[in-house]
């Protein structure tokens, strides 16, 4: 039993970190209608700003958390100029953004596999130390317990924020129809470099909380990327809470699968996971509404 | 014979054309003279040889048919362990062809695993669901004793095994695949099953409007890229004598997609070329290995912005420009011309619509209706092939469908009639194209009923209406761009002349026949739509009224029972206006039921038989042109005005 609520916690909390990263995409698709697969190298690039910061200048947390933010953000905003604006007035016959933002993403991981070398894999120490907490009789790791706080708040935010807003209704349009968004007087362009900052602004801080669960490995951008991914079509594409629910159920059925099958074979969980729920429900749990015809 | 001469392009300097490329193969077969040909470097060679065979799969699945299976290495790499496996475990019985065999067919069996419930959703679900399975395959190899784990199974220390074919022979063995695999994918492409793939890659709205199901097609595709790529796994571990985890990684996978990006999707050799620079400099200038992903990065985010469609779309702008190319223009392939123009007088023209077939259907009397042209037609008669046999009419009954809080189409009932025209009319956002889209079943209905006589279109795919012989167009002309007009009607035609697929790309004889066919019966009728001047032009090149009359012609092409034109006289000239009426008049003629939705009232009060009019998704007035210039409703809606339009004499 004590195994199995360790691997839970554990779970849920890079659940967590899935979810994060599954906002940030739904954030960018809601108003660009694109799938920016860059989102996990970003925040590799938020892992490798916070090593640095507090494993080499031993800068405090919170300046820590204030650096990443502004690092992820400048990132995501070239990104957004070199890599996906000249495909948003095109019309997406192909999958053209989609090469542009790998592309991106290759380029970034190559970037931060130079500057971090050859150096071994370190710890990053977490923001609120490295103690425990005690629940249900388990100890849970305090870092485990901020990612799971911090997602929950993200989403939460994120809600309110597409529900009560104004710029969260006009950020919906603007993917819905370009054009008819523009005719209200939304700038698609400018709607499109916020929903790039916003994002950003969520990768930062799935970047803050997952380097003490992840350490240095910057080469793991990618592979986050997808389960981020497999967490978004578990859940179904376009909604918040089920980027939320996909995200920990992803991260638990990890945990589960080592706890009970294999821990070497971890990595198929997400691919098994993500076959079974498009076979039998191609939407998601969650979703709604079919994806929008490329 | 004359195509043949085109298309060598035996004039002025066009000889180049095929002249390069055979100076390239030859220079590929000469590789190992000039790098060095010690086994190492060999190696070497046939480990990248292997990729391009790689490359030229994706480039079928993504390049034509627009599925970016974009994680096939983990295919290769399913089909080289199961290769291997099989050469591990019996050495003796294992050559060449066994391993191209079990890798193809474990690549394909791979590929289903993947593609069967990822394109379910399709678009970009199937480029990440397949890169996660090429993350995850090497990931489960390096823990996995059975595939040899992290140092992988190295098949020249396996006791028995020992390779028919070596050193430069099996070089040249590799060398030939590669081109045989070219070539296949040239075969295919120019085939029913590639054009099939183009309609797909193109919109699957103007796929399913020609009776291409959409998930098979899909699914074909990525069944023959699986299976090609799987069998590149057989070349490599034939080669290598080897594979490990490190064999193919997701990263390979990405660098595989830049080199298509640069040489060029979806054209034959420019995977192949932009491959073989790419994976060429990974392969032989290690010393900047690490830097290697911006570069490639950087190309790749570059020519996915400014050259979509890759080197070798630019080098054929500049052979146009140096006339290497056959250009596609009129009068430059007078083989292509020459031929068409037999194929109309030699064709078996279907003779004119008699009376019977007017009758036979029950409709009221030609005589009821307006005034057609009298004195003999101009246009060759276009009677139904697809459910001919069957003369019940296309009844619309009850239909609704609400989006959201608006009811686009409400409690609409519409009859159209074989050899009778019914124009649709009423104002923009009235539900026109809404209840045109729920017959194509684009859209699915709240309520109500859509069938030919008892048989039931609403609970059938799109795909199936257009095979029970409902054709349409579109608003704004779905045509595929970078197809020529005569590429653009042929895949209609080839719905209903029927043969295997894998005729058609073998070019067995019925493959021949048929394809041969289809082009010829689609020149007939562009060119009865005055076409002939731009039959082998890019759609792309072409005006807006043009585009609309290719439409129209593969519509025609399908030899539909009924067909459903969404205005299609918006943006055309006087003239093409006149032949646009002509031609519904003559699809009437010949028995087909038109259902005509147009602004332009006047044309469609002097052609149709009946007309109905909606405002705000109702069903406004149903009745004769005469009625309907008689009906005081009508008048008060459209034009404000308490009297009709004409008061009755």
């Amino acid at each position: 039993m004590t195994l199995f609520l360790t691997a839970l916690f554990a779970g849920l909390a890079v659940g967590s970190v899935y979810g994060l990263i599954a906002l940030s995409y739904t954030v960018v698709f809601n108003s660009t209608a694109i799938f920016n697969i860059a989102q996990g190298d970003l925040m590799m690039a938020g892992v490798l700003t916070s090593y640095f910061c507090l494993d080499r200048w031993h800068l405090p947390q919170i300046v820590t958390l204030l650096v990443i933010i502004a690092v992820v953000e400048a990132l995501s905003l070239i990104e957004e100029r070199v890599a996906v604006r000249p495909f948003i007035r095109r019309p997406s016959t192909t999958l053209g953004w989609f090469i542009a933002t790998l592309a991106f993403s290759l380029v970034l991981e190559t970037v931060a596999s130079i500057i971090y070398g050859q150096n071994p894999v370190v710890p990053i120490p977490g923001a609120l130390g490295n103690g425990t907490f005690v629940i249900a009789g388990v100890h849970v790791a305090t870092k485990f317990i901020l990612a799971f706080v911090v997602m929950v708040v993200v989403m939460i935010a994120l809600e309110i924020f597409y529900k009560r807003s104004w710029l969260g209704t006009a950020m919906r349009g603007v993917a819905e129809d370009r054009e008819v968004a523009a005719l209200r007087g939304i700038d698609g362009l400018r709607i499109s470099r916020l929903a790039f900052l916003i994002a950003g602004l969520v990768t930062a801080l799935a970047a803050f909380v997952v380097a003490p669960i992840v350490s240095a490995d910057v080469t793991v951008g990618l592979t986050y990327a997808l389960k981020g991914f497999i967490a978004l079509s578990v859940g179904g594409f376009g909604s918040l809470r089920g980027c939320v629910i996909g995200g920990l159920l992803l991260g638990v059925a990890e945990q589960m699968f080592d706890l009970y099958i294999n821990s070497n074979y971890e990595i198929l969980a997400g691919l098994i996971l993500v076959l079974l729920v498009l076979a039998v429900r191609p939407t998601g749990l969650f979703g709604t509404r079919a994806v929008r015809e490329v | 014979m004359n195509e043949l001469v085109s298309r060598l392009g035996l004039g002025s300097r066009s000889w180049l054309r095929w002249g390069l490329p055979a100076m390239l193969i030859i220079l590929l077969y000469l590789v190992p003279q000039i790098g060095g040909s010690g086994s190492f470097r060999l190696g070497e060679y046939e480990e990248v040889l292997s990729f391009l065979v790689i490359a030229v799969a994706l480039n079928i699945a993504m390049g034509y048919a627009g599925q970016y299976i974009l994680g096939i290495t983990a295919v290769f790499a399913a089909g080289a362990y199961g290769a291997i496996l099989v050469a591990k475990y019996d050495p003796h019985a294992v050559g060449l062809l066994a391993m191209l065999v079990i890798g193809g067919a474990v690549g394909a069996a791979g590929g289903m695993i993947v593609g069967l419930p990822a394109l379910r959703v399709g678009g970009f679900y199937l480029a990440l669901v397949s890169l996660f399975a090429a993350l995850a395959i090497p990931t489960v190899a390096q823990e996995w004793g059975f595939v040899g784990a992290d140092t992988g199974i190295p098949l020249y220390a396996v006791a028995g095994f020992s390779p028919k074919i070596t050193g430069e022979l099996l070089f040249a063995v590799v060398v030939t695949l590669v081109l045989l695999t070219t070539l296949f994918s040239w075969l295919l492409v120019h085939s029913r099953v590639g054009h099939r793939f183009v309609a797909l890659h193109t919109s699957e709205q103007l796929a399913s409007s020609i009776g291409i199901t959409s998930y098979r097609t899909k699914l074909l595709a990525i069944l023959i890229s699986s299976a090609i790529a799987g069998a590149a796994g057989g070349i490599y571990v034939y080669t290598q004598q080897f594979f490990a985890p490190g064999s193919s990684s997701v990263q390979f996978a990405v660098l595989l997609l830049a080199g298509m990006v640069i040489g060029g999707t979806g054209t034959i050799t420019g995977p192949l070329i932009g491959c073989a620079i790419i994976l060429g400099i990974n392969q032989f200038f290690t010393s900047f290995q690490q830097y290697n992903g911006i570069v490639f990065g950087v190309l790749l985010l570059g020519f996915a912005i400014f050259l979509p469609n890759g080197l070798l779309a630019r080098l054929s702008v500049v052979g146009d420009r140096l006339g290497i190319n056959p250009a596609r223009m009129p009068g430059t392939r007078p083989g292509r011309a020459a031929f068409g123009g037999a194929a109309a007088s030699g064709s078996t023209a279907p003779p004119p619509a008699s009376p019977a077939v007017l009758a036979a259907n029950g409709s009221t009397a030609p005589a009821a209706g307006p005034p057609r042209g009298a004195g003999p037609a101009r246009l060759p008669a276009w009677p139904p092939v697809i459910g001919a046999d069957d003369a019940s009419p296309l009844i619309v009954e009850g239909a609704r469908r609400s989006f959201g809080g608006v009811t686009a189409v409400d409690d609409v009932d519409l009859t159209v009639n074989r050899g009778q025209i019914h124009g649709l009319i009423g104002s923009n956002g009235s539900g026109k194209t809404t209840l045109l889209n729920l017959i194509s079943r684009f859209y699915s209905l709240d309520a109500g009923e859509i069938r030919i006589g008892s048989h039931r279109l609403d609970n059938r795919p799109p795909y199936a209406v257009a095979r029970a012989g409902v054709a349409r167009t579109f608003q704004s002309p779905k045509l595929m761009l970078r197809q020529t007009a005569v590429e653009n009607v042929v895949p209609a035609v080839e719905l209903r002349v029927r043969c295997l697929g894998v005729e058609s790309v073998l070019r067995l004889p019925r493959g021949i026949r048929v394809n041969r066919q289809a082009r010829d019966e689609a020149l007939v009728v562009l060119e009865a739509l005055g076409l002939q001047h731009i039959l082998a032009q890019e759609a792309n090149a072409l005006p807006h009224g043009t585009r609309r009359l290719v439409e129209l012609a593969r519509a025609i092409a399908l030899r539909p029972s009924f067909i459903l034109l969404d205005e299609p006289a918006a943006g055309l000239s006087p003239t093409e206006l006149e032949l646009l009426t002509e031609v519904c008049q003559n699809l009437a003629r010949s028995g087909v039921g038109v259902l005509l939705i147009e602004h332009n009232v006047p044309m469609v009060l002097s052609i149709a038989d009946t007309v109905t009019c909606l405002h705000q998704g109702k069903r406004l007035f149903q009745g004769t042109p005469a009625e309907l210039r008689a009906d005081a409703a009508v008048a008060s809606v459209f034009l404000g005005i308490d009297e009709p339009l004409e008061t009755p004499s």
